[in-house]
């Protein structure tokens, strides 16, 4: 766990000097919640629309957002670079663990997915949308966003060692946009059409997006959020153990 | 320049300290690479021995199987079939303790760009198990070794093709390995700038390390190296001393004058100096 740290605080390092890739984490996420709420707010006007739990729409839409950001991960672009570079064949001639190699990246994009979910939720919180569960409701969503991070990180990491390629990799990236819109985005799941709904019940996303909405729109409800964490404790299990296979049979 | 203090003369080896075994063994070593249209045999039987102590040159043109199986040796690529020990460490069921044992600076200047170069020598250096404190004087000193104290907090990324050659090789000795695998290590560098590599590599040498070199320039091979091995097609076609080689092609051509390196690369490969025109280079010392 000391070289994965190591190898954490790096990529870290490398995060901070290059601002130019995180910015747009922060900038775009931001740009579709003002635009869908834009969009939608008069339609479901918060005083009368009975899913929003007296809040505005923005605060329905948040999740969406911070999923989103947390999708924008740049640790597979740097992991693409590192194997053209030929330093990631200087890591594979060290003694440490291959799974160090593997989670040394994962845990600054947790890092970095902590920061950026808690930048956008306090700017959420300035313009009038309030996290219901309190506290800890919203150390549980900004940990939530992280984990989904780490997830989606974990999944364009595979994309990087299978193909070694920057274009490839940048392709991956694009799979999110299905699963970001095959989930109950603008409605509830119960508003939505029957192959809609289907769609979005065997999605994934849609149990970590519903958990965030619960987070924010009402009290501590685990129905509702335990979902979300089993979710990404299983994707987050099953991309560890795939990475770690990869690396093992690198060659 | 500074001295390192730790040698790998002064580490026990692997076998007890007898120092009877080579640092390099291989036999049969074969790389097939298969995908779904075919099966390209990188190197097809090698048989390597190198004694500890010694410059080992790796020699042979493009694509004839140098990396690929300096790549076998340092267990960054699995062996098709064969066998090799590093260090008296069998690399295929050994890996991690061959990675202990062994220096890599391999053909690209492996760095991490966005790291400062005194970052990245003590993250390699915590690595292979030295504490924050071990590792900080480690990096000093071979910041020192290679000239680049200057530059030590510098972005990586603005350094000169030399300097990120310098600090790769700084990066292969944070552990004083027993055995330093360079491939090419002066590809692409100005001749002021290999001449610097070439006199890191006697110092290490000079130090108790082995040092496995590959390269395309033959005057670095006979300037550098105790014995040599040409590789071809995948195939050893000749190994010994420079002046032996030398010495065997001018006996069996029934020679006039003493042939050079190029001479017996070119005979053992079975290149005319046309053909081989852009494969190997000839460089000034």
């Amino acid at each position: 766990m000391t070289q994965a740290w190591l190898l954490g605080q790096r990529a870290l390092r490398e995060g901070l000097r290059t601002p130019d890739a995180l910015l747009p984490t922060l900038f775009i996420p931001l740009f579709f919640l003002v635009v869908n709420v834009g969009q939608a707010a008069k339609i479901f006007p918060g005083d009368t629309t009975a899913f929003l739990h007296g809040q505005g729409y923005g605060a329905f839409q948040l999740p969406s957002s911070l999923l989103l950001a947390a999708s924008f991960g740049t640790a597979a672009l740097f992991l693409v670079e590192e194997i053209e570079g030929g330093y990631f064949d200087k890591l594979r001639a060290t003694p440490i663990p291959r799974s160090a190699i593997v989670l040394g990246r994962l845990i600054a994009e947790s890092v970095k997915g902590l920061l950026i979910a808690t930048a956008l939720v306090v700017l959420g919180l300035i313009f009038g949308i309030s996290i219901a569960s309190g506290i800890a409701g919203f150390v549980l969503l900004v940990v939530l966003t992280a984990l989904w991070a780490v997830v989606f990180s974990g999944f364009m990491q595979l994309i990087a060692l299978k193909t070694r390629s920057a274009a490839a990799t940048n392709s991956g990236s694009l799979v999110f946009f299905p699963l970001l819109f095959l989930t109950p985005n603008f409605v509830p799941r119960d508003l939505l059409t029957r192959p809609m709904e289907i769609a979005a019940t065997f999605n994934p996303v849609t149990y970590v997006m519903e958990a965030m909405r619960s987070l924010i729109l009402e009290d501590l409800v685990w129905g509702d959020i335990l979902p979300g964490f089993a979710v990404v404790a299983v994707a987050g299990a099953a991309m560890l153990a795939l990475n770690v296979r990869i690396i093992e049979r690198y060659d | 320049m500074e001295d390192v203090t730790t040698s790998a003369e002064q580490r026990p080896s692997p076998n007890g300290g007898s120092g009877a075994s080579p640092a390099v063994q291989a036999a049969g070593l074969v790389k097939h690479y298969t995908s779904r249209n075919e099966t390209v045999e990188a190197v097809r039987g090698v048989d390597l021995r190198v004694e500890a102590g010694e410059v080992f040159g790796f020699l042979g043109p493009n694509g004839a199987g140098k990396s690929t199986t300096v790549k076998m040796l340092t267990t960054l690529l699995s062996i098709t079939s064969g066998s090799a020990t590093v260090a008296g460490v069998d690399v295929a069921s050994e890996p991690d303790e061959v990675r202990r044992r062994i220096g890599v600076a391999l053909q690209e200047a492996g760095l991490a760009p966005r790291q400062t170069g005194r970052e990245l020598l003590h993250l390699q250096a915590r690595l292979f198990g030295l504490s924050a404190h071990e590792a900080a004087e480690r990096t000093d000193q071979l910041l020192a070794l290679v000239e680049l104290e200057n530059a030590a907090d510098r972005s990586i990324k603005g350094y000169s093709g030399g300097m990120k050659r310098r600090l790769d090789l700084a990066t292969a000795l944070v552990h004083a390995p027993e055995v330093l695998f360079l491939d090419e290590p002066t590809t692409g560098l100005d001749p002021a700038s290999r001449l610097t590599v070439w006199d890191e590599v006697r110092r290490i040498n000079e130090r108790g390390t082995t040092v496995f070199l590959t390269t395309q320039y033959l005057e670095e091979a006979d300037q550098l190296c105790d014995r040599l091995a040409i590789i071809d097609d995948g195939r050893i076609v000749r190994d010994g001393t420079p002046a032996g080689l030398k010495a065997d092609l001018r006996e069996r051509r029934s020679l006039a004058r003493d042939p050079t390196l190029d001479d017996v690369f070119l005979d053992a490969t079975g290149r005319t100096r046309d053909r081989v025109a852009g494969e190997v280079q000839e460089v000034s010392g």
